[in-house]
């Protein structure tokens, strides 16, 4: 099975790609339109440099190479929401390609990334349609993959993990302002179908799988698959013929004359690329030798706690970066996210005289929960020893746990459960078993 | 009536006329300029009742500095044509009304000549004001492609022409190309300009060889007289070797009708214009009998031909060999210009045509009407025709094209020109 996405994403300018409507924020239909994105005679584009500059960003993202020059051309085709009846578009020099994706170890090649703009959008309405050009004009990426992914699942998992890095490498908005559409396109034999405009990850998994299946069963039945492009009703779960698929040259690409030809190397030089989340895992892993999953579980928590981690692991070492990140800091994330990164150095410090052994582990421990908390010292110890009497008790109600716990660690749970339950909430989770395990670990 | 309605009578040179609020200075602007309180249609029924709700840049900075506008003229359906005959109304010409006034910027050449001190802005995307400018008697300037912002021009080919300047007198190009001209972010293409130069002297000249083969014997007279007036300026004449020439015009059809056809997509019957087809019709069906409707046969015939130019293996075959020759004659040209100001041709073959004999004429022996007027907008340079003899009370015009940017020698030329060159005004009976 050969599976290839065209994924439309909506860039997060201000205004549209052509002309000076806003982006967003319209209240009804046709509010935020002018004679130049409802493509009046006379009216000519304006290029927004804000849609280049995101569309270098994603072309680095996804590992493509960036021309030094750019053009649009017009991509012909007759439809009641397309002002012009041309869509300003990229042929010859899309902003970036010949990129590669990598999902974990297998690699997705990414054929080109062009920017275009969308077409207004047509609601049907009795015996009419009713055309709102508020999207028209508004600047898209459109994302081309090679036909390297070999099931609906991984399709999915891939869209999952590209949405993320898009959104966080060009601060995408994710309050439902820009859509993120996909085409997809898949063959079981030789011949593909082409299944339009697909919006959310779900939907793409379940027309993929329909399409697989409806091929198949083509096939096995001796027929033939003709390549055209369907239509996935979202109620009914299924894809239904929307057309015969047009071949590039029907489309009749001619250069968009009043654009002239964009100097991208001048622009590019002074893009800063944010990293992707994806990039970060790898580097993590490669960096500082971290195993993936724990690289994974930081940077998905956050960003700020993996720029958190990177700063101890730089300062102190990784071997204690990751034993406080991913301990008492990751349980009490919910009270620091809001303050960072501006609390970097203070935790910092605390981990650092740990490390030079100018305070114990349960010292460092107390300390970092009091830094992130605001308390003091002494409540910490205070409720420390609280907690120590507590489970010490819960195991003296239930001796049995210590031999229990030599041969499985899991018997701890009984003693957390107990203390979980009898405490109500006073003490976080991670404290708990933390205090548990160490108890347990001395009475051996 | 106002004098203008009475005039327009006669020499039909207007689609709409409005009254002057003053006796102050006037313009007019041709009828694919977008100019608020004024149809425009491009000569075209598909745009009847189109009424832009904005001003062209070159309408809002003219009116800007105090000229008003009292008309929009008569012009070729978007400027398909050499003869003003394919747009709702024909104009004629001023020195004999049975004759065409070239195009397709007719109408604007026809105001130019009858009314005084009118200043008339057409557009060309090949020829389009060399070629009225010339069977009507007067200047007409085609700036470089970019000069003249084109906010707000309908056009048909984009890539090159420009909007430019058909007036009788050449202080009014001096008066008026550095008021329309600069910058303007509403159209990127005008933002790379360098800054207007006035005042450089004309002081050589080249002539393509052979350049008069074929041309009819009174334009060929006033053309060779032309160049010893160009002596007597003390203007060195220089012939050279120009072989590329003869491409220009399959080249720049094919790269027009290209563009023409994606341009005129647009135009559909949803939107602006017309819009009285059968609406009960699915909409590619709607679209096909709307545009079957209003089109005008040589809109038609080149949205054909510039589809078929760029569908599957043609796109490489005719659209990219053409761009290819566009550059190879842009360089010669550019040869040519280093070592010397300007190019010299006549304008057009011949006097303005009889609309009887143009009724016989095929759409290819409309097209090499052009061989002279097409080359240098097609190039995307700038070129200026001045009147340069009159062959049985018609005018001949004599075509000069400089290096891009460089208007100012046409200008300065214009003015020196009209010193030395008798020039005649039609008698207007009205």
């Amino acid at each position: 099975m050969k599976i290839g996405l065209e994924i439309h994403v909506q860039l997060p300018t201000r205004s549209k790609m052509f002309c000076s409507c806003p982006s967003t924020g319209a209240e009804g239909p046709n509010e935020h339109i002018c004679p130049g994105c409802m493509g009046m005679p006379g009216t000519r584009p304006s290029l927004n440099k804000a849609a280049v500059e995101i569309g270098i960003k994603l072309a680095r993202l996804l590992n493509c190479t960036v021309p030094d020059v750019i053009w649009f051309n017009r991509k012909i085709y007759f439809y009641p929401d397309l002002c012009r009846h041309y869509q300003i578009t990229q042929y010859e020099t899309p902003i970036g390609r010949n990129g590669v994706y990598h999902l974990g170890k297998k690699p997705i090649g990414i054929t080109e990334a062009h920017l275009e703009e969308d077409p207004g959008s047509m609601t049907k309405s009795g015996d009419g349609a009713l055309i709102d050009y508020n999207r028209s004009g508004m600047p898209l990426v459109e994302i081309v993959t090679d036909p390297d992914i070999s099931s609906p699942a991984e399709a999915r998992e891939f869209l999952t993990s590209l949405l993320k890095d898009i959104r966080h490498v060009i601060d995408l908005p994710d309050d439902g302002e820009r859509s993120i559409r996909c085409d997809c396109n898949i063959s079981v034999g030789k011949e593909r179908c082409e299944v339009k405009n697909v919006s959310g990850l779900k939907n793409v998994e379940r027309a993929l799988t329909y399409e697989a299946v409806r091929q198949t069963k083509v096939l096995q039945s001796g027929g033939k698959i003709v390549r055209e492009t369907r239509h996935y009703d979202e109620e009914r779960k299924v894809t239904t013929a929307a057309r015969k698929k047009e071949f590039a040259g029907d489309y009749a690409y001619v250069l968009e004359p009043n654009l002239g030809v964009i100097n991208v190397k001048g622009i590019a030089g002074d893009i800063v690329t944010k990293e992707s989340p994806q990039g970060m895992v790898s580097r993590f892993q490669k960096e500082f030798g971290i195993e993936e999953k724990m690289a994974k579980q930081i940077i998905n928590t956050s960003m700020k706690l993996a720029e958190l981690f990177e700063h101890i692991a730089r300062k102190a070492d990784t071997e204690n970066a990751v034993k406080w990140v991913a301990g008492p800091i990751s349980s009490n994330w919910k009270i620091l996210e809001s303050q960072m990164p501006g609390r970097t150095d203070g935790l910092t410090d605390i981990i650092i005289q740990y490390k030079n052994k100018m305070i114990n582990d349960v010292e460092c421990s107390m300390r970092l929960k009091a830094f992130i908390t605001g308390g003091t010292l002494s409540d910490m110890e205070k409720n420390g020893a609280d907690l120590d009497a507590l489970i010490r008790k819960a195991v003296s109600d239930n001796p049995s746990v210590i031999d229990d716990y030599r041969k499985n660690e899991k018997a701890a749970n009984r003693v957390i459960g107990a203390v979980m339950k009898q405490t109500g909430g006073a003490y976080s989770s991670s404290d708990i078993v933390e205090a548990t395990k160490r108890i347990l670990d001395e009475m051996l | 009536m106002t004098r203008h309605r009475i005039i327009n009578e006669r020499y039909r040179m207007f689609s709409e006329t409005a009254a002057r609020p003053d006796d102050g200075p006037e313009f007019s602007v041709s009828d694919d300029i977008a100019a608020m309180g004024f149809q425009a249609a491009a000569g075209s029924r598909v745009l009847e009742g189109y009424r832009p709700v904005f001003d062209a840049t070159a309408v809002s900075r003219l009116k800007a500095v105090g000229r008003s506008l009292v008309g929009k003229t008569n012009m070729d359906e978007f400027g398909f044509g050499m003869f003003t005959t394919t747009g709702p109304e024909v104009p004629r010409n001023p020195f004999d009304i049975r004759r065409s006034c070239g195009g397709s910027s007719g109408g604007a050449a026809c105001a130019a000549a009858v009314l005084d001190d009118h200043v008339a802005l057409g557009t060309s995307a090949g020829g389009s004001i060399t070629s009225p400018a010339a069977f009507c008697g007067i200047f007409g300037l085609t700036p470089t492609h970019g000069r003249v912002s084109r906010y707000g021009q309908i056009d048909s080919v984009s890539s090159m022409g420009s909007i430019g300047v058909l007036a009788s007198k050449s202080s009014m190009l001096r008066e008026c190309l550095p008021v329309i001209s600069g910058k303007d972010r509403m159209d990127p293409v005008s933002t790379v300009q360098p800054v207007l130069k006035l005042g450089k002297k004309l002081r050589s000249a080249a002539v393509p060889k052979g350049i008069t083969d074929g041309v009819g014997k009174d334009v060929r007279k006033a053309f060779d007289d032309s160049l010893d007036v160009l002596r007597g300026m003390s203007v060195d004449v220089e012939y050279v070797d120009m072989p590329s020439l003869r491409y220009a015009l399959p080249a720049h059809y094919i790269l027009s009708v290209t563009e023409t056809a994606t341009n005129l997509v647009t135009y559909c019957g949803m939107r602006v214009g017309k819009q009285d087809g059968d609406l009960s019709l699915p909409f590619n069906d709607y679209f096909v009998s709307f545009r079957s409707r209003y089109f005008g046969r040589e809109a038609k015939l080149r949205s054909i031909m510039g589809a078929l130019m760029t569908s599957g293996e043609n796109r490489n075959a005719f659209y990219l060999r053409s761009l290819g020759i566009r550059q190879l004659l842009l360089e010669d040209h550019k040869d040519v210009l280093r070592t010397h100001d300007v190019i010299v041709t006549p304008s057009m073959p011949s006097v303005a045509p009889n609309f009887s004999d143009i009724e016989g004429m095929s759409s290819v022996d409309r097209y090499v009407t052009g061989r002279f007027a097409v080359p240098p907008v097609f190039c995307g340079l700038p070129c200026l025709s001045v009147p340069c003899g009159y062959s049985g009370g018609m005018p001949a015009g004599m075509q000069l094209t400089s290096d891009h940017w460089d208007e100012g020698v046409l200008i300065s030329a214009a003015e020196e020109w009209e010193k030395m060159f008798p020039m005649k005004r039609p008698e207007v009976s009205v």
